[in-house]
């Protein structure tokens, strides 16, 4: 365990000059090394006046193109037939560019995400980061999603009120100023049933707490400095997604996991957490919530941090190069004449020591393939209305390799399929991480009782690829 | 606001039409105002709930305005706030109302709640009505000096909207002086960066004309200010952690260690969770060691993982606009991601846009360690159902062959794609082959093994046949059947619609007319025959050219048609390495998005001159009152497009080549340009000789016509009162093309006597070429001119950018009438090249 003593910090990057121990910037009491502006006309005559007062506008529209919300933003107001113009453009565009996030309209530049068939639209007329737009859509997607509960068409618009006292706070003057969604609640309470029960007996709501947020002054602006649970607990998750290709050839050309680990916090006070793995080194690289403190990981790869209340991702992380899958796909097709005969083969590659479930191989039949027919010895086999042939064959039984099989019949004319389909695995693996990371311990600092603590792993199929 | 509802779907209930439901609401608004009544507060909010949503799906409701305005004493906070929403939303076109609720937007501000403090001032200093600013100086000092820092940072941005309505104002009242004091003294972080970004906002706009101004932005990129943020970083909130770095961005620290410093400790902004943090500290990582290429490097290895991790782990709309990022990095350095090949693999369900950043990244990253894993990946998407990527999958596979040695391994891939028998991929095959061919004369055999066996009936795509046709008589001795593939082509010439192909086909059966003479002479007569029936002009022309060399000399025409050619060595690329360095200047920006750098989309000057109204317009313009920024948006363009221009004179070349008089044997040097000259000058030597022998070998019967001299052009006469309005001249300009680009001179002279741009302008005039705007300071200026022909009311419009200190003058001109633009080139460039010497 010496290494552990060792700063991490060095050990990652050994050669890279500008690697110290930390410290903070010394202004030296000189004067005359104080002014040395770049001088911007020189390097960079485009330089625009600075990026504040960017989004101008933010829209919310339906699945049928409808604007449900409009938010303007600055004195700048942009007229909402821009809406209109990118409907047009979002169902003329040729398949290939459908969806590109990032557009530009004859009179602004449009940022979008859609997110449960609702995009998010805004508009600026400046350069700016591309990835603070796109950044703060998501998050505004997400923090709806999460106060109400989901997100579609009537619960925007039942909720139009709430959605823009929320705006209101997250962005002000095009600038996003918080999305940290601890803090919201604490300025807007969201919309529950028992507020909603409340306001029928007493006819006394208001959805807005009446205290300002304490945390928006203290140091842990993530987290309300009152804050009481009657039960005190806190669940550790690793959450794992496996993204792998397999090619034509049964090669195992890319194997990686991305990996979260996601805490769900209820403690009293401000407690005071450590969290370290057994392995930690496995990890290739890794993004943190702001409450992680940098210095414990450096020197010592253990994440120390004040949470959050509720819900959120403390860190996330990348694991490459494993050498193995869990599950094999052996897809086989041979044409002839005019059908072609399909046969699948899923089975345990490398057992994983927990039960492999819900696994559904799907796969697009060709626009050349006219008619399937498919069946399996175990599961459901079924083609969807948009050609996708769905095999779902839930938990992988021990005593038989599950197997698809059937003919495909290609069009008038057709010999071969030419065209090799690739086919897509889902599966759940619920108590295993993977990639192998293990929690060590979590410690539970400055709590006025003692709290419970619970851990769980699970591995899902991201990206599962196998080319046929 | 309230243009109608873009809705498509039939109104529902919530959804009102008509104007009863709105005066409606009025009434039961107008009957809640004044009451006291237990309850009222739950109907008012109702009735809010009900006005807020007509103006959100797009309902005019700025007539119960004065209603609103009288419910909105209340205490219930949610009702105030769907009244501020409201207030917001038309105040600003309702001026006079506003003054309504300048009253209780006041009276808020003094609220004890620090919450409803707060938001009365936000939406006091959203109300934007110019006439009102008096109202905003007391409540915003106050709330600069609140208790609270929620109104601290309400009224920080509060400040900036102030300054947007009225500077004066905001200046007079030295708000920006109580800003700078916020931002280096107050404990909460969000009024700091609000302090901040709006005293950027506001020195950045006032720089231009106030020298305080210029010194008080520049003190915020001062070392002790940087240092000062830099060191509370972490207290920022993620948002304004960006601005900071941006802002570091723009400071240039005097020395390395100074700049390691700065690294070390932004060194883990790298693993934030915020994907618009990571990029905006990889951009500083960037330009901080921009002098230093050794550390440079070191930084791209250093980043590496966080662009991939930011990649794998956001959504398909975060991935893509990081991917762009990466895009840009791995182009500028591909063997340092020689080895992360494996990530830029594309994934089934990516779209296509994904996809295709990642197959220019992945034929970029090939070299000799990655390559045949790399092209093996490339092949399985050719047998993707997905047909673009399929495609760009091949021409992936071909830029990567034309990068190698191994002729073999690509000659298996080659035969690999024909296999497939898929229209498309023998299609993309065939034009990579071609250049292939281009590039590597010496794989002729090989490559023409692989290809010899395509029927061109199976190919259909133009530029696959082009391609196919240029193998057939480039190689036509090492093609069995080339001849006769020719001539099945030029049997089908009627059917084939693009001219491409047929300018193409006679080309080819030129070339193997002299490998093969005996076996192609029919088909080579058949096909000038056709080429000089064909209706389009630039097929017509090179048939005629072809035609005549023969008859000219068969030993030159063999030469001009199979010179001995040099391999390509190198293609050009598409983005000139400046533009790249360009976009790369403005990373982590839409630039990078784009793959243009910005001028070239937020500067609309560079697309023609649709902004003629920043021009002053007219006859006499007054060069003193121009805008400082003209001069740099016309430095721009002249420093920047040149390899836009190069193409646009190249296609004009061509343009007035072709459609010069096809069949005028006096063609003057006026009427055809430098380039063509000496070919078209064997001109009157055949004209010479008797053209009965060589119609008599390829059996043509010309028509008469063909040697018929025709008129020469007539002398061009301009009107001396010529009128057409700027809005005219702007829509022109926008539709027509641009005939003639070139570079003229003026005289040093003519330098001499342009004290003023007036000078010109008459000078001119005298010409019967009058301007339409102007402007520019010494030494750039640029005008518009434009005349018309004095017999019918054709136009010619000209841009004209003058050089003083270069004495050079870049001309645009567009025409109505294409055919009279030489004359007129030539008129404009005299009546240029004669100023000054009177």
């Amino acid at each position: 365990m010496s290494r552990l003593h060792q700063n991490y910090r060095f050990l990652l990057y050994p050669l890279y000059p500008w690697l110290q121990h930390p410290k903070l910037l010394q202004v030296d009491s000189e004067r005359s090394t104080l002014l040395s502006p770049r001088n911007l006309q020189e390097s960079n005559p485009n330089s625009f006046t600075d990026p504040i007062d960017m989004l101008q506008c933010i829209f919310l529209l339906s699945d049928s193109g409808e604007v449900m919300l409009e938010k303007q933003l600055t004195g700048h107001r942009v007229d909402r037939s821009i809406c209109a113009w990118f409907w047009e453009q979002s169902i003329s565009q040729p398949d290939s560019f459908k969806g590109l996030p990032v557009i530009a309209s004859p009179t602004h530049y449009l940022f979008h995400i859609v997110r449960e068939g609702i995009t998010f639209l805004a508009c600026t007329q400046v350069e700016m980061p591309p990835l603070m737009g796109i950044e703060f859509l998501c998050r505004v997607a997400d923090v709806l999603s999460d106060y109400l509960g989901g997100l579609n068409e009537d619960v925007i618009k039942d909720n139009f009120v709430i959605v823009y006292e929320l705006l209101d706070e997250m962005i002000d003057n095009g600038f996003p100023l918080t999305t940290e969604p601890n803090i919201l609640r604490d300025m807007i309470s969201p919309p529950n049933i028992v507020s909603k029960m409340l306001s029928v007996v007493t006819g006394n709501t208001s959805n807005v707490s009446d205290t300002l947020p304490g945390a928006t002054s203290s140091c842990v602006p993530w987290r309300t400095t009152q804050l009481k649970h009657s039960n005190n607990d806190v669940y550790v998750n690793l959450i794992e997604e496996i993204d792998t290709i397999i090619n034509s050839d049964g090669v195992l050309v890319k194997c990686e996991i991305f990996g979260l680990v996601e805490v769900n916090s209820h403690l009293s006070g401000i407690p005071d957490l450590t969290l370290s793995f057994a392995n930690p080194s496995i990890m290739n690289d890794v993004q943190f919530h702001p409450c992680v403190r940098f210095r414990p990981w450096e020197s010592e790869q253990i994440l120390s941090f004040v949470p959050p209340d509720g819900l959120f991702k403390l860190m996330s992380y990348r694991v490459k190069k494993l050498r193995n899958c869990p599950i094999y796909v052996k897809p086989q097709l041979s044409s002839d004449s005019g059908t072609c005969r399909v046969n699948v083969m899923v089975g345990i590659r490398n057992d994983p020591g927990k039960a492999i479930d819900s696994v559904v191989v799907q796969f697009q039949l060709p626009p050349c393939v006219t008619s399937a027919n498919l069946t399996a010895n175990h599961g459901t086999v079924n083609i969807l209305a948009d050609k996708t042939c769905s095999w779902s064959i839930g938990r992988i039984p021990k005593d038989k390799a599950p197997q698809m099989s059937g003919t495909l019949v290609l069009e008038e004319g057709l010999e071969q399929l030419q065209v090799r389909p690739t086919f897509q695995v889902g599966f759940k693996i619920m108590g295993v991480a993977l990639s192998g990371l293990k929690i060590g311990k979590l410690d539970l600092k400055n709590l006025p009782t003692p709290a419970h603590k619970g851990f769980r792993a699970q591995t899902e199929a991201g990206f599962y690829e196998v080319r046929s | 606001m309230a243009p109608p509802a873009q809705s498509q779907r039939s109104p529902s209930p919530s959804q009102p039409s008509g104007k009863g439901e709105v005066s409606d609401l009025k009434m039961q608004l107008r009957q809640l105002a004044g009451s006291r009544a237990p309850g009222t507060d739950d109907s008012k909010r109702d009735l809010f709930k009900k006005v807020i949503s007509y103006m959100t799906v797009g309902i005019d409701v700025s007539s119960v305005f004065s209603e609103m305005v009288m419910c909105s004493a209340t205490s219930d906070i949610v009702l105030k706030k769907m009244c501020y929403l409201y207030v917001g939303n038309y105040a600003k076109y309702n001026p006079d109302l506003a003054l309504l609720t300048i009253n209780f937007l006041q009276r808020d501000c003094k609220d004890e709640d620090p919450m409803i403090r707060g938001l009365a001032l936000r939406s006091l200093c959203s109300l934007r009505v110019p006439n009102l600013v008096e109202y905003l100086v007391g409540p915003l000092g106050a709330g600069l000096k609140d208790g609270n820092s929620y109104v601290r940072m309400v009224a920080s941005v509060g400040v900036l909207k102030l300054y947007h309505i009225s500077p004066s104002t905001c200046l007079d009242a030295d708000f920006p002086a109580l800003l700078k004091h916020l931002m280096l003294n107050d404990p909460d972080a969000q009024v700091v960066a609000n302090c901040l970004s709006a005293l950027q906002e506001i020195w950045g706009l006032e720089a231009s004309s106030s020298e305080e101004a210029v010194r008080e932005r520049e003190a915020l990129i001062s070392k002790p200010i940087i240092y000062f943020l830099l060191n509370r970083i972490k207290e920022f909130s993620e948002w304004a952690q960006c601005t900071i770095l941006e802002l570091v961005s723009k400071y240039a620290p005097p020395d390395s260690n100074e700049i390691f410093d700065i690294m070390n400790l932004l060194e883990d902004r790298l693993q934030h969770a915020n994907g618009a943090v990571v990029l905006a500290t990889i951009k500083l990582f960037l330009q901080l060691t921009l002098s230093m290429t050794d550390v440079h490097q070191q930084v791209y290895e250093r980043i590496k993982a966080p662009l991939l991790t930011l990649v794998s782990s956001g959504s398909p709309e975060q991935s893509y606009a990081v991917l762009s990022h990466l895009h840009l990095l791995v182009m500028r350095a591909p063997m340092l991601f020689a080895s992360d090949y494996k990530h830029l693999y594309c994934q089934y369900n990516e779209p296509f846009y994904v996809k295709k950043l990642k197959l220019e990244m992945l034929t970029a990253v090939a070299n000799e360690s990655n390559t045949y894993e790399i092209v093996t990946e490339l092949c399985e998407y050719a047998a993707n159902v997905d047909i673009p990527i399929a495609r760009e999958s091949i021409r992936a596979v071909g830029k990567i062959a034309l990068q190698q040695y191994d002729v073999n391994a690509i000659v298996d891939r080659l035969l690999q794609f024909l296999e497939m028998e898929k229209d498309y991929v023998t299609a993309e095959t065939l034009v990579l082959v071609k250049d292939l061919l281009r590039k590597y004369p010496q794989w002729s055999h090989d490559c023409i093994a692989v290809i010899g066996n395509i029927s061109s009936n199976n190919v259909q795509e133009p530029k696959a046949k082009a391609a196919l046709i240029w193998m057939l008589g480039e190689y036509a001795q090492d093609m069995q059947d080339a001849p006769y593939a020719l001539e099945g082509l030029i049997d089908d010439w009627e059917d084939e619609i693009s001219p491409e192909v047929r300018l193409h086909l006679l080309t080819a059966v030129m070339k193997c007319f002299f490998r093969r003479p005996p076996e192609t002479q029919k088909a080579l007569g058949a096909a000038l025959a056709a080429g000089l029936a064909d209706m389009h002009q630039d097929v017509h022309d090179r048939a005629l050219f072809y035609y005549r060399l023969l008859q000219h000399n068969v030993s030159v025409a063999n030469s001009v048609v199979n010179p001995i050619k040099q391999a390509v060595s190198v293609f050009a690329d598409t983005q000139s390495s400046e533009i790249k360095d360009r976009i790369f200047d403005e990373f982590n920006s839409l630039s990078v998005l784009y793959q243009k750098p910005s001028y070239m989309f937020t500067d609309k000057e560079h697309q023609g001159p649709e902004d003629l109204g920043n021009l002053s317009i007219g006859a006499e313009p007054a060069d003193d009152i121009l805008p400082a920024q003209r001069v740099e948006a016309n430095d721009k363009d002249l420093l920047l497009s040149t390899t836009e221009k190069e193409e646009s004179r190249a296609h004009v070349n061509n343009d007035s080549a072709y459609n010069a008089p096809a069949f005028d044997n006096s063609l003057s040097q006026l009427s055809v340009p430098q380039t063509q000259g000496d070919l078209v000058s064997l001109g009157p030597t055949y004209t010479q000789q008797p053209s009965s022998t060589i119609d008599d070998i390829f059996g043509l019967g010309l028509p008469v016509t063909a040697s018929a001299p025709s008129p020469a052009p007539p002398l061009l006469k301009l009107k001396t009162k010529p009128v057409l309005d700027p809005t005219a001249f702007q829509q022109k300009w926008r539709q027509l093309p641009v005939s003639v680009s070139q570079e003229g001179s003026i005289t040093p002279q003519g330098v001499a006597a342009m004290t003023t741009p007036q000078a010109l302008l008459r000078h001119m005039q005298a010409h019967d070429i009058h301007c339409i705007a102007s402007g520019g300071k010494s030494p750039n200026f640029k005008f518009f001119f434009f005349a018309q022909k004095a017999d019918d009311p054709s136009n010619f419009l000209v841009e004209c950018i003058i050089n003083s200190s270069t004495c050079t003058a870049q001309l645009k001109i567009k025409a109505d009438d294409q055919t009279a633009t030489q004359a007129f080139v030539t008129l404009f460039q005299s009546a240029l090249s004669n100023f000054g010497m009177a």
